[in-house]
């Protein structure tokens, strides 16, 4: 077990979204408000924290034909429940995502972690890895919330901050958000799916310029330390 | 009657078409469109799961959920439907139709995850759709899955030779050339449904 | 044979625990999502409509197929119409107001799914949706768009919205005048 490692990995090595390339449908259908973004998240790092500590609780006692039947009722029940709980508390978030919250019985990511991951770990590993691989996911739903707002409407935070009478969150998704130019100047295609799509391309394509770069940049110095060692050995 | 399916029918292929309007199905949708025959597979596999899986789940909402008052179980029995489903196409097809299931066979298992079926399923019961209207919904809506997945797939078979910068290598031109899709499938938003 | 009863047995197990675990949450939230379905269609009506309660009335479904329920204000204030019909990019819920010359007394957004930014902004609370919607009060079952020969200037990026509601709230005063 290394956290810090699952870390990395959650967050940027093996992100969810951007490289493993899973889940990619909430993730441009719901990302016009960061209300969305951040409520979306939270609940899938909830519900992946939960069905990966169950799982690997039952591991042992489940039988290997029928396992994925049974991974699919396990989510389906976090799912619901989740669902359910949104309905009650948080009405305004259920509504904005309407179909996409029990639509997370299908998201990829969940019932990845499982077969891959959660199947053969400890209980422990397995929790940490729900919170790592949500929160990577939470974190790209945030950039893809910040980056379509600002661009299509001019805005930051709509729906969590409101600022017409003092700075406050709101938990209810009430707030107009931050206007930081006006939103006729906004492109508004970019609220848009044509906007998700786009936006979400080119954030891959950074990640991937960016991963390859590190790795250049490794292989450079592990040239260059090579390259003195041998030449101490010379001298 | 017949207004407000020729109504669904074009929501669901043109206008809210499920993938560049809703966004349902995206995973099977960038990762089968490599050659126009596989998308078309893919495609066909996904009109017929989404026309049955529409019926069966109607009908199991109708008569089992909602008269004994278990609407809360309803994403949890839809999936298994969907998945029991898609295990006994796979094995009707192969015993009766195998030249239908060599076409269809890998795609099939992998429609359970698809989330336009799961994803028809719901908004049926959200739309409060009766049995026609649902089993209209489920096939229009796969024939918009099917329409959105080959077009792809040609326009994808035209990226592999355009010169772009390496780092958009994979998925990453794949959703930008979606998003030029989606931007032509916009077109069809200003459509007024005659009525 | 036996191995089939086994797995069999497994999964039945762990659905029923599923089940058991979903009617539990379902027995806690059930009250809190009726309740706030309720507070919510009351709060459609009072905006659109000053009265102190509703009967509510039957009506020729057959010929309005949108019309989903309509309320008679018991102070004879008019009556509230909800309809369901399709927007830009899913159903909308819309509850309207008709005074008994069949004017709009205003309109209220239920329910949605239009687009965040564009189409949604008919149910904000904002500015933008506050201005919107005001501008249903007083029209007659002739209401158009501005663009149509109206007088209902369209949201910014979202005519179909803006139009469908416009159709909506025709359809609305015409089911009132036909209860005569």
């Amino acid at each position: 077990m290394n956290p810090k490692k699952q870390f990395t990995e959650g967050l940027i090595t093996n992100n969810p979204v951007l490289v493993q390339q899973i889940g990619m449908c909430a993730t441009m259908a719901i990302t016009t408000t960061l209300f969305n973004g951040v409520g979306m998240g939270l609940s899938v790092l909830i519900i992946l924290t939960c069905c990966n500590v169950v799982i690997s609780l039952i591991r042992k006692i489940i039988p290997g034909e029928i396992r994925l039947a049974i991974f699919v009722v396990v989510i389906a029940t976090f799912v619901t429940i989740v669902d359910l709980l949104l309905q009650a508390y948080v009405p305004a978030l259920s509504e904005a995502l309407g179909v996409f919250i029990p639509l997370i019985v299908v998201n990829c990511i969940i019932i990845g972690r499982a077969e891959a991951f959660c199947q053969k770990m400890p209980v422990g590993a397995c929790f940490l890895d729900g919170i790592f691989q949500g929160f990577g996911y939470t974190v790209v739903l945030i950039i893809m919330c910040v980056v379509r707002e600002l661009l299509g409407a001019g805005r930051f935070g709509g729906g969590l901050i409101d600022v017409s009478n003092g700075f406050r969150f709101t938990l209810d998704g009430t707030g107009a958000g931050i206007q930081i130019f006006p939103e006729s100047y906004g492109a508004s295609i970019l609220s848009l799916p044509f906007g998700g799509f786009l936006t979400l391309g080119v954030l891959i394509a950074v990640m991937q310029y960016a991963l390859k770069k590190s790795e250049l940049k490794k292989a450079a110095l592990a040239e260059q330390a090579k390259a003195e060692e041998e030449k101490e050995e010379d001298e | 009657m017949l207004s407000s399916i020729i109504e669904i029918s074009l929501g669901a292929i043109l206008i809210n078409n499920f993938i560049f309007s809703q966004f349902l199905g995206c995973c099977p949708f960038l990762g089968c469109s490599n050659k126009v025959d596989t998308a078309f597979g893919m495609g066909l596999a996904v009109v017929f799961v989404m026309g049955l899986a529409s019926a069966i789940c109607w009908v199991i909402n109708e008569y089992i959920l909602v008269a004994l008052g278990l609407e809360f179980l309803q994403t949890l029995a839809f999936i298994l439907v969907i998945a029991a489903l898609v295990q006994f196409v796979e094995m009707f097809l192969k015993k009766s139709v195998p030249s239908l299931y060599s076409a269809l066979g890998i795609y099939l298992p992998l429609i359970t995850t698809n989330c336009a079926v799961l994803g028809v399923v719901l908004l049926n019961v959200q739309n409060k759709y009766n049995f026609i209207e649902s089993l209209v919904y489920g096939i229009t809506g796969g024939i918009g899955f099917l329409l959105a997945i080959v077009l792809f797939a040609s326009v994808r078979e035209r990226v592999e030779f355009a010169d772009y910068p390496e780092c958009f290598h994979g998925f990453a031109i794949c959703l930008v050339s979606a998003a030029l899709v989606a931007l032509a499938f916009m077109g069809f938003s200003g459509m007024a449904i005659p009525v | 044979m036996n191995k089939i009863l086994k797995l069999a047995i497994v999964l039945f197990l762990v659905c029923a625990v599923a089940a058991g675990a979903l009617g539990f949450v379902n027995n806690l939230t059930a009250p809190i999502i009726f309740a706030q379905a309720q507070a919510k269609t009351a709060a459609a009506f009072a905006s659109v409509m000053q009265a102190d309660g509703y009967e509510e009335i039957e009506f020729d479904k057959e010929s309005f197929p949108t019309v989903d329920t309509i309320h008679r204000a018991t102070n004879g204030a008019g009556h509230v119409v909800t309809s369901t019909f399709s927007g830009a990019q899913g159903n909308i819920t819309l509850a309207c107001g008709v005074d008994p010359d069949f004017k709009c007394t205003g309109i209220s957004v239920i329910e949605h799914s239009e687009t965040s930014g564009l189409g949604a902004n008919a149910a904000s609370t904002a500015e933008v949706g506050v201005k919107f919607r005001a501008q249903f009060v007083g029209q007659d079952e002739s209401i158009a768009l501005s663009n149509a020969g109206g007088s209902i200037d369209a949201l910014t990026g979202a005519t179909i919205t803006s139009r469908s509601i416009a159709g909506a709230v025709a359809e609305s005063i015409r089911v009132v005048k036909s209860l005569g």
